[in-house]
């Protein structure tokens, strides 16, 4: 048919799968190989690293739905990852048994999803940005304001999770739980990504008037979209409190909403692999100015690298690497 | 033949500009209508009028007897009212094939822990829209191209995406702002066939607003021109143009001059 440019390489789209298949299983495989080399080979202290990486990357996945999919920018996202932080924290003092604590985490993480979906729904690009801020502040300020409870700005410790043998806060068990919410997050977001949700939503972000004129329900994608980065952000920073062992508001603050979203746009915004590499930046750089002794750098450093981001790889590393292999004929499409 | 879709008496004002005034038309089911006129004519806002972009200042708009008025524009398309723009929208980082896909919104989809958890029933739709979306790009003559990146296409490849995306599932009401626009003479006859084609498969009632005159005396057997706002002439497109009313609003040719 004419309107089909004419094209050099001939196209078999729907036998791609198969060659896809094996990348996926190559993959697989090595990333699983990785996984059980990070504990056998390296330190306690490079594995309790490894483990924050993954939690940071279940708290960027979500982001990711809320801002790289739904393209809603959200400036509250640390305070639902701290959320579930103090629901761990608070859950010692208060009595609450462990096995209610992931249902209290998602429920909460619902309302509080719906609290800054519904006011904002209107809102889009920086002023929906400054209501979302407005809600970070609000919960810095809670936390702040209830220091018989939270102990303040000076944080409180967490009493580790344990179940029989096991201990949150020893070295691998550290890693084996957050590898088990990381592994559920990054299969929920692979699914979500195939679903008609995942696809609702980039419609939402590039083009509010054509998905209406395709019958997608904008409102209701936005706040599942809410919902759905709170709960994830809620999830992890419950793992992250038993993991660390110790939370302040200063982990939850504007600062690391700012640093969650950098991490999904040097990722690359939309893309699984790019919530990863994103959050092994946020998580590993500035570790490594803590090591040489200069922890105050890695602003100036992050300034920078957003910098040459935007303005050379707006697509973020994953493109980055695609423009790469496409540069060098590794291409297949 | 009873009406599909009704006009009763529709006006669209924006503050003191009546842009739409006092416009009735009939469609059955199955009809194909070029809706031609001058710039500022109100084409594109009787459009947004019935697909619901724009809400109507008074009159009555129906589709099978179903009051469209208090419908958002998503709850139409639901229904099977679709439209496509002057300027296409897709999603420009994915493919064609997913940008199609996106228009099986309007088929009954799973909940969202259904979608989440990959439940037998939304397995059982990925399917059956994974189906649709190939039978129609294969239709459209997409299959080619169908794992692109729509932002590497040239612009007729990308219209045709936003075509086939409002008739993967089947709509009821189809319409389109310029189709036509911005393609060469080669494309625009492919074009044609694809509508042609889809049109003459069946139930499909189509309004195409176009200012390509040749285009809609080969594709229309009906046309309304509108001008300033009001219905000028109806007809088949040579009655319509043979108009000394749409003569005039088109050249400023003066009736018997």
């Amino acid at each position: 048919m004419r309107l089909v440019p004419d094209l050099a390489v001939p196209h078999r789209p729907f036998q791609r799968a198969a060659g896809r298949r094996h990348g996926a299983l190559f993959s697989a495989v090595a990333l699983t190989a990785a996984w059980l080399a990070i504990p056998v080979l390296l330190g306690q202290y490079e594995v309790f690293i490894a483990a924050q990486v993954m939690i940071y990357a279940v708290a960027t996945l979500g982001l990711d739905i809320v801002y790289g999919r739904a393209g809603q920018l959200s400036l509250a996202h640390a305070s639902f990852f701290g959320l579930g932080a103090y629901t761990a924290a608070l859950s010692g003092p208060l009595g609450i048994p462990l096995w209610v604590q992931p249902e209290l985490v998602v429920l909460l993480a619902i309302a509080g999803g719906i609290i800054v979906a519904v006011p904002t729904l209107r809102l889009s690009g920086l002023r929906l940005a400054l209501v979302t801020l407005l809600f970070g502040e609000l919960f810095d300020w809670a936390i702040d304001h209830s220091l018989a409870l939270t102990g303040g700005s000076q944080g409180m410790t967490v009493a580790p999770m344990t179940i029989g043998p096991f201990n949150s806060q020893g070295t691998v068990d550290a890693y084996l739980l957050a590898s088990i919410i990381a592994l559920g997050a990054t299969l929920l977001t692979r699914q979500l990504a195939r679903s008609q949700l995942g696809r609702r939503m980039l419609a939402v972000r590039d083009s509010e008037l054509a998905s209406a004129s395709l019958g997608v329900p904008i409102v209701h994608t936005k706040i599942t979209a809410f919902i759905l980065s709170a709960v994830f952000a809620g999830a992890a920073g419950w793992v992250y409190a038993y993991v660390v062992g110790f939370v302040s508001p200063t982990t939850f603050n504007l600062f690391a909403s700012v640093y969650f979203l950098v991490a999904v746009i040097l990722g690359g915004a939309g893309r699984i692999t790019g919530a990863w590499l994103g959050s092994a930046y946020i998580v590993l750089v500035p570790e490594v100015f803590n090591l040489v002794g200069y922890p105050n750098l890695f602003p100036v450093l992050g300034g920078g690298v957003l910098i040459a981001i935007a303005l050379f790889l707006p697509g973020g590393l994953v493109e980055g690497a695609a423009l790469i292999r496409a540069q060098l004929g590794l291409h297949r499409r | 033949m009873t009406a599909l879709l009704k006009l009763d008496r529709v006006s669209v004002r924006f503050g003191g500009l009546a842009a739409v005034t006092d416009v009735t038309m009939a469609f059955s089911p199955g009809s194909l209508t070029g809706l031609i006129g001058p710039n500022g004519a109100g084409k594109t806002t009787l459009l947004n009028a019935i697909s619901g972009f724009t809400a109507i200042t008074s009159g009555h708009i129906a589709m099978n007897e179903i009051d469209l008025s208090p419908l958002s524009a998503a709850e139409r398309a639901r229904l099977g009212v679709v439209r496509g723009f002057q300027t296409v929208r897709l999603l420009e980082r994915e493919t064609v094939f997913d940008n199609v896909l996106v228009g099986c919104e309007r088929l009954p989809q799973p909940g969202l822990l259904g979608q989440l958890l990959a439940l037998p029933p939304e397995r059982r739709c990925r399917a059956r829209d994974l189906a649709a979306t190939e039978t129609t790009l294969r239709d459209l003559g997409l299959l080619p191209i169908a794992h692109r990146r729509v932002d590497e296409l040239p612009f007729a490849s990308r219209r045709l995406t936003e075509i086939a995306r409002l008739l993967v599932v089947r709509p009821t009401v189809l319409l389109l702002d310029e189709p036509a626009a911005g393609l060469d003479t080669r494309d625009r006859r492919a074009l044609v066939e694809s509508i042609r084609t889809y049109h003459e498969a069946g139930g499909l009632t189509t309004i195409i607003i176009e200012h390509d005159i040749e285009l809609v005396r080969r594709l229309c057997p009906y046309s309304v021109a509108l001008d300033m706002g009001r219905i000028i002439a109806s007809g088949s497109p040579n009655e319509v143009l043979s108009e000394p009313a749409v003569q005039q609003a088109y050249f400023g040719v003066r009736s018997g001059a």
